[in-house]
């Protein structure tokens, strides 16, 4: 029963619109709560029959398939999307702009879903540019000139992606006389030396680096995160890019074009200087948000690299980094709401000392900056010891030196982070804020819970989910 | 069995009981304070429980049976006297606290923090694969930058930072020595790596990642600048931290690495040395001139540190004996000094030696106290630290290495005139400031506790030696 998956959304967005009365209306803001949860539970059980029921009676549709790796990011994105709309309760006080934001995250929640789904490389296009159109107008939502300009970016960028993977496709699709994933990675390994397939295939991936925000690709990245709404940055980061640019660069270079030398050397390339630089440009940043969305230009260098790497390990790394990063960042952007909403500022310099006016949000914060660093127990060190042995296996003893060293730039400004707005003593202004309410440190804890949890129980995880993960694409 | 269990509650009955401190202390401050103490004290209580079997020569290993080949933790002789030496001298140092840390902000973060800290300490000591080790390591530094930060002063929350970039930089240098060593053994566990290594030496790269870590945890030169700064903590964290316990860690792992598990090559048997030497004298140096009390301690600490490495780099039985008995007399007498530095600063909020003295007549305990456990690190005979300091020179003479023993005997010497002057300043001559009363009766007694175990160290010198050389013999392997 996969395709209920995309149908409940749906059928959600339908029920939203219906012309009823404003009382209905209003009860429309638990949609995404009640479907992503529904969502999270579904996939916390893997093996249950409900996955494969209905099959046997044709109800399911022949482009969608769900293995190891969809069930993650199935998983993430429920939990992403119900942080997310619980705090736009809390947050999203106008109504109109309520409804508009219930909208499109049912039509994101449909187009992720979707694209962690599908087998086929046109539908998985079409997919995409749902989830991206949701993005444009959720940035811009609040209508205000930063929003615009981030929102006006995205759309550039995006616009040029699109306009790569459709040619991308368009020639796939001419080589292959088809569109499945099984059609083109058949016809790619036959003529993987073929300059015009190639040519495709770089398109593509150039396109994706853009969607992911790659590093010299990432021009739109911070202003999208840093302009847009509390909820919707921490649904922007959190899910949306990964989704869109990472996951899907993951699925594809696995499954339809193949690890070959060049693509790794091409990967591993990118990678560490999304890594690098990514991290260097966040050691400098005075805004909140903004340093955040450079540090994620950081992380998903991390991914990238590890893909490059390449064999079950590093595949294996890139998913449980993708994964870990999307539950840490997420934390990261609910404590920024939380923070903004509380203070009004994101200014760095203009904070200090909140930790003991908000301790909830400091002591999370400290436990989602710590896992980004990669500092043990937490989840994060284990998805980049994985990433780091995996270099080590594959021969790359640079990039793993890179990789390592850069953790260390990756808890650098953390520290500042942290030691500006949570630790030293109270700035003067701060002395009368108080903690958020629990519709935002709730998600909070919940995330820090997950990231404990995942750390502690990684030698189960490993072996049941993870290294199957990696052998099986 | 039962060893076993000892070995699971030695490491995380602190570990976790931590967790459960700040929610004790939102309801009563004194149930946490007795909780934080009976957490260490019984931990203490299980490495003294593992002595009898340790000393039959059992080594305990810890596995579970999803961890095909990987041991959790393993306790030896080297091990539990590590574990006994570290417990030992922070419970003194958690019941030292109740008294300094009463008055501050902040204490449920401490006591959790401390106890954490003490209870990953317990980890590194007992782990048996490189992995555990790295993370129990970092949690260290996690509880060592949250502690060094406590009072919240720009000042202090940066130099947390340095002391946290500083540590957490040599360990993933170290986390790539370890990746190194797993690339050319296939395995993190201690035991196949020791058992591998034997016919193929450990790479030299590896080797000095790996060292480049340890000797930023144990603040050896170059790596040593954050331990003075780190100063700006509270008294009881730097006796913890910097004296005790924490760069420990390093000389510790060294001993369990380098000595008892891999195989390197001999050349570092004059390489460490030489390193351990250069850093003994230039921190002997800046102890001489800084005027601040804690800091003064602090290069005291760097420079003691080389003679550990010394000892147990040189590569025979004697030095080996002497470097692990002197972590013993170390933590004891430096853990004193450092309280007693403590209990003149709160009570006098002074630092600087220049501004204070003639305090013994008003502090009679507190002084006589740090005199013995000076003397005890100077090594003046017949106190504890004669006999470690003798037996690490002794070694370094047998292996014949002149210059090297001629560097440290001057090293020892500048020991002497250092701590003589900063016991001059602070407690002979005339008053400077006006005249203050000894501290809280847990903070004195304390530290006359350690003063004392710093001369029964050196009275009841056989027993501690007796266990230390047997567990020399088992980390080289000989038969008894």
């Amino acid at each position: 029963m996969t395709s209920l998956l995309l149908i409940l959304p749906l059928a959600g967005f339908i029920l939203a619109n219906l012309p009823a009365g404003r009382a209905f209306r209003r009860m429309c803001i638990v949609l995404p709560l009640v479907l992503s949860a529904v969502q999270v539970l579904l996939t916390l059980f893997p093996k249950a029959s409900w996955w494969t029921a209905g099959n046997a009676a044709g109800l399911s549709l022949g482009f969608l398939r769900i293995d190891g790796i969809s069930m993650l990011m199935l998983l993430a994105i429920g939990l992403v999307v119900f942080a997310s709309s619980l705090i736009s309760t809390a947050t999203v006080r106008d109504e109109r702009k309520n409804r508009s934001f219930v909208n499109l995250v049912l039509l994101s929640l449909l187009g992720m879903n979707g694209v962690v789904m599908v087998t086929d490389i046109f539908t998985l296009y079409v997919f995409l540019e749902i989830v991206s159109v949701c993005s444009f107008v959720l940035i811009a939502l609040q209508r205000e000139q930063a929003m615009f300009e981030g929102a006006f970016k995205y759309v550039v960028l995006s616009a040029v992606a699109t306009m790569l993977m459709l040619t991308s496709i368009g020639i796939l699709f001419l080589c292959a006389g088809g569109t499945s994933f099984t059609d083109l990675s058949s016809m790619i390994a036959r003529n993987h030396a073929d300059y015009t397939v190639v040519f495709a295939i770089l398109m593509f991936i150039v396109g994706l680096f853009i969607k992911g925000g790659i590093i010299p690709f990432h021009g739109w990245l911070p202003d999208a995160y840093s302009s847009a709404a509390a909820p919707v940055s921490i649904l922007l980061a959190g899910i949306v890019t990964k989704v869109s640019g990472v996951y899907t660069l993951i699925r594809l270079v696995v499954e339809v074009f193949g690890a070959t030398p060049k693509t790794s050397q091409v990967l591993l390339f990118m990678g560490a200087l999304s890594i690098v630089a990514g991290a260097l440009a966040a050691l400098g940043q005075k805004d909140f948000k903004r340093m955040l969305a450079y540090s994620s230009i950081s992380q998903v260098g991390y991914i990238i690299l590890s893909l490059g790497a390449g064999g079950a390990l590093g595949i294996a790394g890139a998913v449980f980094h993708l994964f870990n990063h999307t539950i840490f960042k997420t934390q990261l952007f609910i404590n920024a709401a939380a923070v903004e909403a509380q203070t009004g500022s994101r200014d760095l310099d203009a904070m200090g000392g909140l930790a003991s006016r908000m301790p909830v949000t400091g002591a999370t914060s400290v436990v989602a900056l710590l896992s980004a660093a990669g500092i043990p127990p937490l989840a994060g060190f284990w998805s980049k010891l994985v990433i780091v042995v995996a270099l080590w296996k594959a021969g790359h003893p640079v990039y793993l030196a890179v990789a390592v060293l850069a953790s260390l730039l990756t808890l650098a400004y953390f520290l500042v982070l942290q030691r500006k707005v949570f630790f030293g003593t109270v700035a003067p202004g701060c002395d009368s804020v108080k903690e958020a309410g629990w519709r935002i440190t709730g998600p909070s804890v919940a995330f820090s819970l997950i990231i404990i949890a995942v750390g502690v129980a990684v030698p189960f995880l490993l072996d049941t989910i993870l290294l199957p993960i990696g052998r099986m694409l | 069995m039962e060893s076993i269990i000892l070995v699971w509650l030695a490491v995380f009955v602190p570990v976790a009981g931590a967790f459960l401190l700040p929610p004790v202390g939102g309801v009563s401050k004194g149930a946490r304070n007795l909780g934080a103490f009976a957490m260490v004290g019984f931990s203490l209580l299980c490495s003294c429980l593992l002595l009898s079997s340790v000393l039959n020569g059992e080594v305990v290993t810890v596995s579970l049976p999803f961890l095909a080949g990987n041991n959790l933790f393993l306790a030896d002789r080297l091990a539990v006297f590590m574990a006994i030496v570290s417990s030992l001298v922070g419970a003194v140092i958690v019941l030292y606290s109740m008294g300094y840390i009463s008055h501050y902000k902040n204490q449920n973060e401490y006591y959790f923090m401390v106890v954490l800290f003490l209870g990953s300490m317990m980890g590194i000591v007992y782990s048996a694969n490189l992995i555990l080790i790295y993370l129990f390591w970092e949690i260290t530094a996690i509880s060592c930058w949250r502690l060094i930060g406590f009072f919240r002063e720009k000042t202090c929350v940066i130099r947390a930072d340095k002391a946290f970039l500083v540590t957490a930089f040599g360990a993933l240098v170290m986390l790539i020595g370890f990746v190194m060593v797993y690339g050319q053994y296939g395995s993190f566990d201690l035991q196949t790596i020791k058992s591998a290594s034997a016919a193929h030496p450990v790479a030299n790269l590896a080797v000095l990642l790996i060292l480049f870590g340890i000797l930023s945890k144990s603040a050896t030169l170059p790596l040593h600048t954050w331990l003075p700064d780190a100063g700006v903590a509270p008294t009881p964290v730097t006796a913890l931290l910097h004296a005790a316990v924490l760069v420990k860690i390093g000389v510790y792992v060294y001993a369990r690495l380098f000595v008892s598990t891999f195989t390197i090559d001999p050349a570092w048997e004059t390489a460490i040395p030489l390193i351990a030497g250069v850093s003994a004298l230039v921190s002997g140096g800046a102890a001489l001139i800084e005027t601040d009390m804690k800091r003064i301690i602090a290069y005291s600490t760097v420079s003691q540190l080389g003679f550990i490495f010394l000892g147990l780099s040189i590569g025979n039985d004697i030095g080996l004996a002497g470097g692990l008995l002197y972590i013993l007399m170390h933590s004891i007498a430096k853990g004193g000094l450092f309280l007693c530095a403590g209990v003149v600063e709160q009570k006098l909020h002074v630092k600087d030696i220049t501004r204070l003295g003639g305090l013994i007549r008003t502090m009679p305990v507190t002084a006589i106290s740090f005199l013995l456990c000076a003397f005890s690190v100077m090594g003046i005979p017949p106190f504890g630290g004669f006999f470690s300091k003798y037996m690490v020179i002794a070694g370094a003479i047998k292996s014949g290495n002149y210059l090297i023993t001629a560097t440290f005997v001057l090293g020892a010497f500048l020991t002497m005139i250092y701590l003589f002057r900063l016991f001059a300043m602070v407690f002979l001559g005339e008053a400077k400031t006006t005249p203050v009363a000894e501290g809280a009766p847990v903070m004195v007694g304390s530290v006359a506790f350690l003063a004392v175990l710093s001369v029964a160290g050196g009275f009841f010198i056989s027993y501690p030696s007796v266990f230390v050389q047997s567990a020399v013999h088992q980390i080289t392997g000989v038969v008894q």
